[in-house]
Order: C-alpha cells, then sequence, then structure tokens
C-alpha cells in the first residue's frame, strides 16, 4: 500500500498550541451553594503561577461572588495549567492535518453555529483573530461573543494536539521501524483529520459540493428571553 | 523642580482653570486649560504620577456627557499611541510575539475606554472588560491597570472612588512593573535627579515582571531578561534554551556607583551615629545597611590608625577607630565587636589585624561574586578567621602559604598573557611579510609592463619614420615621372 504522499513525515514537535500565541483555553464552571459560575478565557502560560492568585481575588470581589469561590477558581486555573505544562515537553506529532472546527455556542442572548477547517500546521494562526473578524462581520453586537468564540476554537485545539502528542507517544511505543511509522499517518491518526488527497485530487473539484453549503456556514441566533431561561433550565438540568 | 509643585501642593480650588482636562466623547485631542505654566509641558505632565496620581484639583459636579481626565493623561488620543504607553507596556511593542501588537494594543484600549464612558459615573471592572474582549486575559489586565492607574478609566472625581494611588496599589507585579518602568519615566523626562531615593535603571525580569533584584539572566539572542526565579523554572519562551543565557550580576557597581557625595554622608552618618547601620543606610540615601559596611571597609582607612594600641582589629574594626578609642573589652554592646575585641586582646595585635585583613580582603572577592549565601558562608570564614587568630603561628603560615598560592597563580597568568601575546605579535608580522611580499610582485609586474610600452613606443617611431621615407620616395619618383613626361613631350 502506497503511503499517501499527503502524510510527509515531520520530525515530531515539542508540544504547544498551534497557534501563533502559545495561549491556554480555561474553563471554569464552579457551584458552591446553589450560586454556578460559568467562565471561560484564555490564560498566557508565560505568566508567572503567581498571577493566579489576584486574579482569582479580583475576579470574586468584581463579580461579588461568595468568597468560597476565590479558592477554587484559583485550583481550577492552576490544574488546568498544570495539566498543559505537563504535556508541554513532551513529542507532539506533527503530520498533515486539517481539522474541522465546529461552534456550537449560546453566549447570552446569541446563538452561533458554525463549522470550518483549520490547518493544525500553521502555527501563525490566530483564533482571536478569528473571532474578532466574525464577529465584526457578523455585526455581533454582544462583546462577549467574540472571546467565548476564540475560547471553544481554542479548546477545539487543544484537543486535537493532547492526541497528537498520544499518537507520537504510541509510535514511539510500538516501534514498528521506519516504512511502518510512514504507514501511520494515514491510519491512526484521528480519524478527525482529513485526508486533503482525497478532497482536493483531480477527480473532485476543490468548490465544496452545495450540500456541503449549509454546514459550512455560520448561523446566527438571536433570543429573546424566554428562550434564554428555558434554555439555562434544560442546560442546568443536563448538566447536573 | 517647577513641574513637581502643583501636585505637592495641598489641592487649592481653583474651580474654573481645572487642571481636569474636559473631554467630550469624541474629541480626542484635549484642550488646554489656562492653568498654571508648570503643568503645560507634558513631559512634566507625565512625571507628575510619580509624586502621587492625585489631580491637582477637585472639581465640583461630575456633568453628564463629559469625561474628566487627569492632566497627566492629556497624552490621550484614539488614534494615536504615545511613547509612555509604549513604555508601560512593552509586550505590544517590541515584536516579540506576533499577535501581540500596537493595533491589537489600540483595539484592547479603545474598547476598554469606549466601555467605560458609556457609563462613566460607574467604575468598570477588569471582569466585565475582560469578558468582552478576544485576547488572553493578563495583557488585558495589564492594559486596564495602565488605564485606571492613568485615570483614562474609572476615574471620577470624588475623592472616595478615585484610582488608587501609588502606595496602595503595592499588590501584585504590575506595580512593581509601574514603579520602576515609573522611576525610568522619570530618568526620560526629567534629565535631573529629583530629590527622591535615586532610581536608577533596574532590571526588569520580562518572565514574570519583576524587579531582579539578586541576579539575572539575560539573553542577547532574543533580548530577554530574566529573575534568578523565572530562569530557574524554565519561565521563558518556547525556543530559548539554557544555554542561551548569561548571567549578569547585579553588582553594587551596577546598582549604584558610590559618588564622593554618598561617600560624604556615608561617614556623616557614621561619625553621628557609629554602629547604627540602619541609620547610617537611611542618611545615606537608597543604600542597604550591606553596601555602607562593606563600602566604608573599603575605604582606605586602615593604615591611618593602625597606630591605635587599644584599637579593636576585628571585621569592624576600622568603623570603631573612627568612632573613638575604644578599650578592648568597652563595647559589649555589639557582640562581634565584643569578640573580636576579647579574641584580639588574646591573640595579639598583629596577627588580629593580619586576620582582619584577610577577611576583609576575602569579603571583598565574595561581593564580586555577589550572591547572598557567599555572604552568609563568608560571614562564616571571617568568624573562622577571627579564630584562627587565637592560634598564633598556624595562622602565619597558612596566610604565607595562601601568598605564595596566590603568587604562583598570578606569575602563572601572566606568562601566558605574555606567550599569547607573542603569538598575536607573530601572525601580525607574518601578515605584514606578506603583504611585503605581494607588493613586490606588484612592482616586478609593473615594470615588465612599462618595457613592453616602451619597446612599443620604439616599434612605432620606426613605423612612422618607414612611413616618412615612403612618402618622400614617392613624392621623388612622382616628380621624375612627370619631368620625363615634360622631357618627352618637349622632344
Amino acid at each position: 500500500m502506497k503511503a499517501p504522499a499527503s502524510a510527509s513525515l515531520k520530525a515530531p514537535v515539542k508540544f504547544r498550541m498551534p497557534t501563533s500565541e502559545n495561549l491556554v483555553p480555561i474553563r471554569l464552571d464552579i457551584e458552591i451553594d446553589g450560586q454556578r459560575y460559568k467562565d471561560a478565557f484564555t490564560w498566557n502560560p508565560n505568566d508567572p503561577d503567581s498571577e493566579v492568585q489576584p486574579f482569582a481575588k479580583r475576579t470574586v470581589k468584581e463579580l461579588k461572588l461568595p468568597s468560597g469561590f476565590g479558592g477554587q477558581i484559583q485550583q481550577s486555573i492552576q490544574s488546568q495549567l498544570a495539566d498543559f505544562r505537563s504535556y508541554e515537553g513532551q513529542d507532539m506529532y506533527n503530520g498533515e492535518k486539517i481539522v474541522p472546527i465546529k461552534l456550537d455556542l449560546r453566549v447570552n442572548h446569541t446563538v452561533i453555529r458554525d463549522q470550518f477547517l483549520w490547518d493544525l500546521n500553521n502555527f501563525e494562526s490566530d483564533p482571536e483573530e478569528f473571532a474578532r473578524t466574525l464577529c465584526k462581520d457578523l455585526c455581533i453586537e454582544d462583546p462577549e461573543v467574540g472571546p467565548a468564540i476564540a475560547v471553544a476554537i481554542r479548546e477545539q485545539l487543544y484537543e486535537v494536539a493532547v492526541q497528537n502528542v498520544a499518537s507520537a507517544r504510541e509510535n514511539r511505543l510500538s516501534k514498528k521501524g521506519r516504512r511502518g511509522s510512514e504507514h501511520f499517518p494515514a491510519s491512526k491518526v484521528s480519524g478527525a483529520a482529513l485526508d486533503l488527497m482525497k478532497l482536493f485530487n483531480f477527480r473532485s473539484s476543490v468548490i465544496r459540493k452545495r450540500k456541503d453549503w449549509d454546514y459550512y456556514k455560520p448561523v446566527l441566533d438571536l433570543l429573546s428571553n424566554e428562550d434564554v431561561d428555558v434554555l439555562e433550565a434544560r442546560e442546568e438540568r443536563s448538566g447536573r | 523642580m517647577a513641574a513637581k509643585s502643583p501636585l505637592k501642593e495641598p489641592p487649592t480650588p481653583v474651580p474654573a482653570q481645572s487642571s481636569d482636562t474636559q473631554l467630550k466623547f469624541s474629541s480626542p485631542n484635549p484642550t488646554t486649560p489656562p492653568v498654571k505654566p508648570e503643568i503645560s509641558p507634558t513631559t512634566a505632565a507625565n512625571s507628575t504620577p510619580a509624586a502621587t496620581p492625585r489631580p491637582s484639583l477637585l472639581h465640583p459636579s461630575p456633568d453628564a456627557g463629559v469625561v474628566h481626565v487627569p492632566s497627566y493623561s492629556r497624552w490621550f488620543s484614539w488614534e494615536n499611541i504615545d511613547e509612555c504607553e509604549i513604555r508601560f507596556l512593552p509586550e505590544f511593542f517590541d515584536s516579540r510575539s506576533p499577535s501581540k501588537n500596537p493595533r491589537v494594543y489600540k483595539y484592547y484600549r479603545n474598547s476598554i475606554i469606549k466601555q467605560f464612558r458609556e457609563n462613566p459615573a460607574r467604575k468598570i471592572t477588569f471582569t466585565e472588560v475582560r469578558k468582552t474582549l478576544v485576547g488572553d486575559v493578563l495583557s488585558v489586565r495589564r492594559v486596564f491597570d495602565f488605564l485606571e492607574m492613568w485615570g483614562l478609566i474609572n476615574y471620577s472625581t470624588s475623592p472616595a472612588t478615585r484610582p488608587l494611588s501609588w502606595e496602595d496599589s503595592k499588590e501584585g507585579k504590575s506595580s512593581g512593573d509601574g514603579a520602576s518602568l515609573e522611576s525610568s519615566a522619570h530618568a526620560h523626562a526629567h534629565a535631573h535627579a529629583q530629590a527622591q531615593p535615586k532610581e536608577t535603571v533596574r532590571k526588569l525580569c520580562s518572565g514574570c515582571k519583576s524587579v531582579c533584584s539578586i541576579a539575572c539572566f539575560a539573553c542577547d539572542k532574543y533580548d530577554l531578561t530574566l529573575c534568578a526565579r523565572c530562569y530557574v523554572r524554565g519561565n521563558y519562551r518556547v525556543g530559548v534554551s539554557n544555554a542561551d543565557f548569561r548571567r549578569v550580576e547585579i553588582s553594587e557597581e551596577i546598582k549604584t556607583d558610590w559618588t564622593e557625595k554618598d561617600t560624604l554622608q556615608l561617614l556623616e552618618a557614621i561619625m553621628h551615629n557609629g554602629d547604627d547601620w540602619k541609620r547610617v543606610a537611611q542618611h545615606v540615601g537608597g543604600r542597604s545597611e550591606k553596601d555602607c559596611i562593606t563600602h566604608f571597609i573599603k575605604l582606605p582607612f586602615g593604615e591611618e590608625f593602625v597606630g591605635y594600641p587599644d584599637s579593636n582589629d576585628g571585621e569592624y574594626g576600622s568603623e570603631s577607630n573612627k568612632r573613638m578609642r575604644l578599650t578592648p573589652l568597652a563595647d559589649a554592646s555589639n557582640p562581634i565587636m565584643a569578640q573580636a575585641a576579647f579574641l584580639s586582646a588574646i591573640a595579639g595585635e598583629g596577627i588580629a589585624e593580619a586576620a582582619a585583613r584577610a577577611a576583609v580582603a576575602t569579603l571583598f572577592e565574595e561581593e564580586n561574586r555577589g550572591s547572598k549565601w557567599n555572604d552568609r558562608s563568608l560571614c562564616r570564614n571571617a568568624k573562622q578567621e577571627v579564630d584562627a587568630a587565637s592560634n598564633g603561628e598556624t595562622n602565619q603560615d597558612t596566610l604565607e602559604k595562601v601568598n605564595e598560592d596566590a603568587n604562583a597563580v598570578i606569575e602563572k597568568e601572566e606568562q601566558d598573557m605574555e606567550r599569547k601575546i607573542s603569538g598575536i605579535i607573530q601572525v601580525q608580522m607574518k601578515e605584514i611579510q606578506d603583504k611585503i611580499l605581494r607588493f613586490e610582485e606588484f612592482d616586478l609586474q609593473m615594470e615588465k609592463e612599462w618595457h613592453q610600452i616602451e619597446r612599443m613606443k620604439s616599434l612605432l617611431f620606426a613605423d612612422q619614420l618607414n612611413l616618412l621615407f615612403h612618402k618622400s620616395a614617392v613624392l621623388r619618383t612622382k616628380d621624375r615621372i612627370e619631368e620625363n613626361g615634360k622631357t618627352d613631350v618637349a622632344q
């Protein structure tokens, strides 16, 4: 079996987020005494860890949360950072990867659904820039949507990167030799990646089929207050 | 300086001519209010926050639709980025990370300010802002803190909600950042030093944005400076390795130089306060006690006071000489002094003096290496030296041996140097000889060519002669033919 030409074997790269800035997506979902605090933002792992506590304190103070939240917030952030750092030293396998990124978020009154392809090898990619442009193009008024989109994109990229680390580790463990490792890209790599060769070979065209158009464009919904309440109640019930 | 005065004065109510700049929502550049002339130069305005960020005046009531901005933030405009912003938030302007560029900074800054101005009566919190901005939260926070500090947001004229003054906002690294950056802003804005303690250029760690005090690691390749903690933790960018860093000591020379004035102050202070190094340090202005002590020891005092028979020659012996003549066991208050006095009394003067000299010498050496734990071991060493002084001869022997070793090392180094220098000289001589050879070759070539040219010239000359001859010959034959023709005709 001929290894597909797209699977050019690159030397494994040190783990990092495949974006221009090595930022970590942090998601917080803390509940104390019936009060729920959900948040998501990006954190720069190069900032010293001593910054976590003042940040947590400030958040608690400004949102007027009960003080029990402070410790939990700090712990959660630190554990997510620690996870990220634990991957940091390791190698990440780096094949040709175009992954679909899906957005399906509700932020206050805005619901956005979108799907697009993202190139994992482009280490210059910038989810923040993408989110900003998306909001501007869709004329989204709620300024909180942008960051939520950026964090969602980052999270998905993070997951894929983590899978890459795992696959790189497997490659190393199962030493099938050089020829074997060339086969890996086709078979072992997570199924989420699309094989570009199949998409873009001479038989099919680069233009997307009409039936896919609806999937790949952003859908924006503005909800009314009642809808928001309904959705929130449903989320809480499912979340418990 | 004139610029300091408006802020240092108690806020005199000058309502109409408030130094608060009144801005409409959209107009970027403030109108200069008719105020005292000290405030007008913007550079002075920039430096005033060093005193306190309090505006010089209070405004009685905030008008709706009018935003107040303190006079020291007059530089702000929507379109432009002022240099003090570049100074305070260098991360956006030094193109170290591709997504932190001035455009992003402007986006953060403008959106934060816009948000605040939608409801200027209310303080805007960082969390609200952070939720709406796309980007990594700590950079947003830094921009937010910067704007708050300069009164561009959350600036309300009632004293209760005034932004934190410098003294209060000492928590967090940003203020440390701000404070030292502020001091370098000082240096920029005013060439002359203020009366405040000297703010020299402090090294800021680019990793944790704190002031490097002990030792710093500079990486020239990427122009980073890290404090010891960040270096050890590996808290630097991807792509920079351990080897790229070199250690830069914050030695006394770099931090502060002992000027004449400082030395004078030091001496005065010592005369007044004797052993109370804390007060001495305060008097000198900005040097730690250790610095004062070490500098004092290094001053060339010892020789003058050798004659004192009862003087103590312990570690800090010279200072006591300066103070007054002490009998050996007199100063029992300072335990080290007492011990030194006791030991020197027992061991005899000469030995104790030698021990003290050695202690000072090692102290000096250790200082140059500059790490704190060395000092502690040094104190131990010094103590040991003093203890050793009580064993008379062995001390002398070890001293001599040490002396010899040192001399040997010095000689070896000198020889090394000489050898190296002679090597260099030889190489250079060879170069010169080569050059001379080449020039000679050139000369030869030139001569040859010259000869050639001469030959060609003579050939040319010969040709010309030939030509002339032929010409004249042709002319003569022509004449003859004509004559013959004439005679023929005549016949």
